[in-house]
């Protein structure tokens, strides 16, 4: 048996209130006991002292008359009256042992001893105990207690001889001895003893007690005074003692022993005692029992609580009898379900998509960081095709209806992959497992399918694509987030090659560029100057001459080679990192700009910012700083902003864009099309030009639909006074198509592909037009 | 005060006492004036005769106890001790002056005692101890006794010198023996006496119909 803490603690308490109570009545009752037994000893000893007394005189008056009877005897008178030393002497001794007194004395009626048991010698004398004799002559006879010259004590009769006249006294001595003692003792009960005091000494006269006990109770009466009763140690009794005069310088001394009073509340206490000690023992055992009864469900109640602390909420509380803890267990059991219910509904919450029912991008990872090692298999990402148009165009609440549906057709896909999930957005996931290459081709063809069935909502037909791109593990990554991004990355070069889809492993580079996102790596880029700016010429489509370029930053990896922007770019937004590139970015612009300018090259340049750098408030006087100091016109200076750049916080972004255009800067909006905002929040920004997404541009010469977007896209433009230029421009088709269209400028690998700045006035010197040169 | 009286008390005796004899009259007075009773006044010649005077005195018992009280005898005088009791006594005599004992009789002893050594001698009864009587025995024929008034005649005393002495069994003291010239006269010589004597102390007696004594 375990003595669990709140068990012990019963335990301890309840025995402990029982052994508290247990004592308070045995202190009371002890106490009691002696109080009674000091009390009843003070009485027994003053019952004692009254027998005594009264047995000393009745004793007296027994001597009395048996000394008179004596006194009265014939022959004994006759033999007195001879006056014959010898003849009174041996009656006296003979009538002495007659009447059992150990000293007899004959006195004269002058007072003159004639004949005496004890000292024959010195004779004639006078009687010692004048007092004796004046008293018998008064009274006709006395007694009394007195010690006599062998230092004995007697009782003393002192009777007249009449013959019939007085003739003389007789004295009659009785002993009084230890049988003295003992014998009063027995009628008394108490201990008798007599004490002579003769100054400070004590000398014990006679006394029932044993003679091992004299000595002490002398030395003991010595130390105390004779007076009241007091209570003397002898050895290790205590006596009640109390003591009587009984002559001069003699007094009794009559004791009661308190232990022997003590003895029948002695056995009393023992009973007591016993009855006290099974008392407590048998409580104990109760109450440890009752304290285990109580216990036991308290741990059972507990285990169930650990497990349930543990997440184990499969097992019931146990059943318990309905008391108190009873209900409690059933409480704990209801709260149990309660928890189960709740945490099944928060982890539904936690993983599952709101919108289509679909395990979210939580649940995705979890499951991908939780496949098993050694196995293999492929992740896909599907990205909806211009869902953001269809969303900008139709509203937010049917762009979900088309989710939740496309959710919905997916489900029924076969074969049903493990997992499928909606990331955000308009981007869906699968997890493959146990794909090879070739099967996961099969199923993104069949998702491809399923998406070339157009959607109805409300009997309005949707046509929607998507593209794929697809990660296979373990050999295109090592965990989940590295598995996503790479299908990731692949999805954007199937959407840049129009594919529909296309393998991580085949959309080429992505080399461990995880290192490159070290900030460290990246700050000592900088300060090694492995950044450079690349600058990409723009063509105006209307004089056909080179009127800007775009600057695009460049690293040149020591041993990696050239790294593409989006390689670190977007590390280096989400570090903050950015923050230190950009200030480096426009300072070399500035400058390169400058320099062009006064060598007699004037192009408008432009450079990139971030999303950040939107928000820095030291970006208008750091523009404003470089332009005085490289003593650049500010208008051959044109900052690029892509759309989401200015959702943050678009009155702080409207602010910074506002005095830049004050400045005189001009300002660009970046990849239009990628993102959701709409020409009409566009038209509100100060703002000079437009910049197409390449995803609309390329190949808008044979597309119908991009061409359609590109059209009304330079239109409005046009019509809220801003200049378009459209990227990604490839082919002379393109840029023939462009001009037709009435856009501004054009930029891409069709007039150019981004150059060092060194090589950029040769190239603008040696120009002329694609078309013209058939290049 | 015993010259003053002395001078009152001797006075007459020289004045009063005729040629051949003559009365005595005593009283015996208490020291607080009272008559005492039972007292002796004894008269003993100093020079002269001393007649002899052949007689039986007789102390009785009757109701337990003796009669008289006090008896005055000459030596040589023999004393009866008649019992006129129901039952026995025991009469006995400690006294240096005359140790006797008639053991249990009753009636009339066989023998009278014979007094005859001068001195008092009490008696007693063996059996009733509360029984007393005292016999003063003299040498001289000239005594009285004191009745309940305190006064005893000794008559036809011859004038002469005498040796007064006054005795009481309870006396306190002895009185001191003084002379007396005794002159004959009709007129009886008066003797103013004193004697100090203790009460007679009260012995218990048992009432008789008890049956036992």
């Amino acid at each position: 048996m375990i003595l669990g803490t709140l068990q012990r603690r019963i335990v301890v308490v309840f025995v402990g209130l029982l052994v508290l109570v247990l004592a308070l009545i045995v202190g009371l009752v002890s106490s009691s006991n002696n109080r009674i037994v000091a009390n009843e000893a003070t009485r027994e000893l003053a019952a004692g002292a009254r027998i005594f007394t009264r047995l000393v005189e009745q004793n007296q008056r027994q001597l009395e008359t048996a000394a008179t009877v004596l006194a009265g005897d014939f022959a004994f008178r006759e033999a007195i009256a001879t006056q014959d030393q010898s003849t009174v002497q041996s009656v006296i001794r003979n009538h002495g042992l007659r009447i059992g007194a150990q000293a007899m004395m004959v006195i004269s009626t002058e007072g003159k001893m004639i004949a005496d048991t004890q000292q024959q010698s010195v004779l004639p004398r006078s009687f010692q105990f004048a007092d004796l004799l004046a008293g018998a002559q008064t009274a006709g006879k006395s007694s009394g207690f007195r010690q006599m010259a062998d230092g004995f004590l007697y009782q003393i009769v002192l009777v007249p001889i009449l013959a019939p006249k007085l003739i003389a006294w007789v004295a009659m001595g009785f002993l009084v001895d230890d049988s003295w003692a003992r014998e009063l003792s027995d009628m008394t009960g108490l201990t008798v003893s007599v004490a002579r005091r003769h100054g400070a000494a004590v000398a014990l006269l006679a006394s029932s007690l044993e003679t091992a006990k004299r000595t002490v109770l002398a030395q003991t009466l010595q130390d105390s005074s004779s007076a009241s009763t007091v209570v003397l140690a002898i050895g290790d009794e205590h006596y009640q003692t109390l003591q009587m005069p009984l002559a001069q310088e003699v007094s009794v001394v009559l004791q009661r022993s308190l232990e022997q009073a003590q003895l029948p509340f002695r056995a009393l206490q023992t009973v007591l005692l016993i009855v006290v000690f099974a008392g407590v023992a048998l409580f104990a055992i109760g109450s440890m029992m009752l304290a285990r009864r109580i216990v036991r469900p308290v741990n059972e109640l507990s285990a169930s609580v650990r497990r349930i602390q543990a997440g184990d909420y499969t097992q019931p509380v146990p059943k318990l009898p309905l008391d108190e803890i009873g209900q409690l267990a059933m409480s704990f059991d209801h709260m149990r379900e309660r928890i189960a219910n709740r945490e099944e509904k928060i982890l539904r919450l936690a993983y599952e998509d709101n919108l289509t029912g679909l395990p979210n991008r939580t649940r995705f990872l979890e499951s991908l960081s939780q496949l098993p090692a050694h196995t293999s298999g492929a992740v896909a990402i599907l990205n909806i095709d211009r869902f953001a148009l269809i969303n900008n165009a139709l509203g937010n609440r049917v762009g979900d209806r088309l989710l939740i549906k496309i959710g919905e057709r997916l489900s029924q896909i076969t074969p049903v992959p493990k997992l499928i999930a909606r990331l955000w957005g308009d981007e869906f996931a699968f997890l493959l497992d146990g794909t090879d290459k070739q099967a996961a081709t099969a199923f993104a063809q069949s998702v491809l399918g399923i998406l070339n069935h157009p959607i109805t909502l409300d009997g309005q037909r949707l046509d929607v694509g998507g593209s794929l791109g697809i990660a296979m593990y373990p050999q295109d990554a090592g965990d989940a987030t590295a598995l996503l991004r790479r299908a990731d990355q692949a999805l954007v070069a199937a959407k840049r090659r129009h594919t529909g889809f296309e393998f991580s492993a085949d959309s080429g580079d992505e080399p461990v560029h995880e290192k490159l996102s070290l900030v460290g790596e990246m700050r000592e880029a900088l300060a090694r100057q492995e950044f450079v700016l690349y600058y990409q010429p723009k063509l105006d489509l209307a004089s056909k001459k080179i009127t800007g370029a775009e600057a695009l930053l460049r690293w040149r990896h020591p041993t990696r080679g050239l790294i593409a922007p989006v390689h670190f770019i977007p590390f280096a937004e989400q570090t903050g990192f950015i923050r230190e590139i950009t200030p480096w970015l426009l300072e070399r612009v500035v400058e390169q700009t400058a320099r062009w300018y006064h060598e007699g090259l004037s192009i408008q340049v432009s450079a990139n910012l971030s999303a950040l750098d939107i928000l820095n408030p030291n970006l208008v006087g750091h523009v404003r700083g470089l332009l005085q100091q490289h003593r650049l016109a500010s208008e051959n200076l044109c900052l690029e902003i892509t759309e989401s750049a200015l959702m943050d916080e678009p009155e702080l972004a409207l602010a910074h864009l506002t005095e830049l255009s004050l400045l005189g800067v001009k300002l660009s909006i970046d990849d239009y099309g990628s993102g959701q905002a709409s020409l009409g929040y566009l038209k509100t920004l100060p703002v000079h030009e437009l910049k197409i997404d390449q995803s609309f541009v390329t190949s808008v010469a044979d597309s119908r639909k991009n061409a359609a977007i590109v059209r009304s896209t330079i239109v409005l433009s046009h019509e809220l006074g801003l200049t378009v230029t459209a990227e990604g421009a490839e082919t002379p088709g393109d840029l023939s198509w462009l001009e037709r269209n009435g856009c501004d400028m054009a930029q891409g690998y069709g007039i150019a592909r981004p150059m060092p700045a060194d090589a950029l006035p040769g190239w603008i010197a040696n120009y002329c037009l694609p078309a013209a040169t058939h290049r | 005060m015993s010259s003053a009286l002395a001078t009152r008390l001797l006075a007459p005796l020289l004045f009063c006492v005729n040629a051949i004899a003559a009365n005595i009259e005593a009283t015996v007075l208490s020291p607080a004036g009272k008559p005492v009773e039972d007292a002796a006044v004894v008269m003993e010649p100093v020079v002269g005769a001393n007649p002899k005077r052949q007689r039986t005195v007789t102390i009785e018992q009757r109701d337990r106890e003796f009669i008289p009280y006090v008896t005055i005898v000459q030596t040589g005088t023999m004393v009866e001790f008649p019992n006129h009791d129901a039952f026995k006594h025991h009469i006995y005599s400690f006294s240096p002056a005359k140790v006797f004992e008639i053991k249990l009789y009753a009636d009339k002893p066989s023998q009278p005692v014979l007094f005859d050594k001068a001195g008092e001698v009490a008696l007693g009864c063996n059996i009733h101890d509360w029984m007393e009587a005292y016999v003063l025995v003299v040498n001289s024929a000239y005594f009285a006794k004191t009745g309940s008034g305190g006064r005893a005649i000794i008559r036809d005393v011859p004038a002469g010198r005498y040796r007064l002495r006054v005795w009481h069994p309870r006396q306190k003291a002895e009185a001191p023996l003084r002379d007396v010239e005794v002159r004959s006269g009709p007129t009886p010589t008066r003797l103013d006496l004193l004697a100090d004597v203790a009460a007679r102390a009260s012995k218990p007696k048992p009432p008789l119909d008890s049956g036992k004594y």
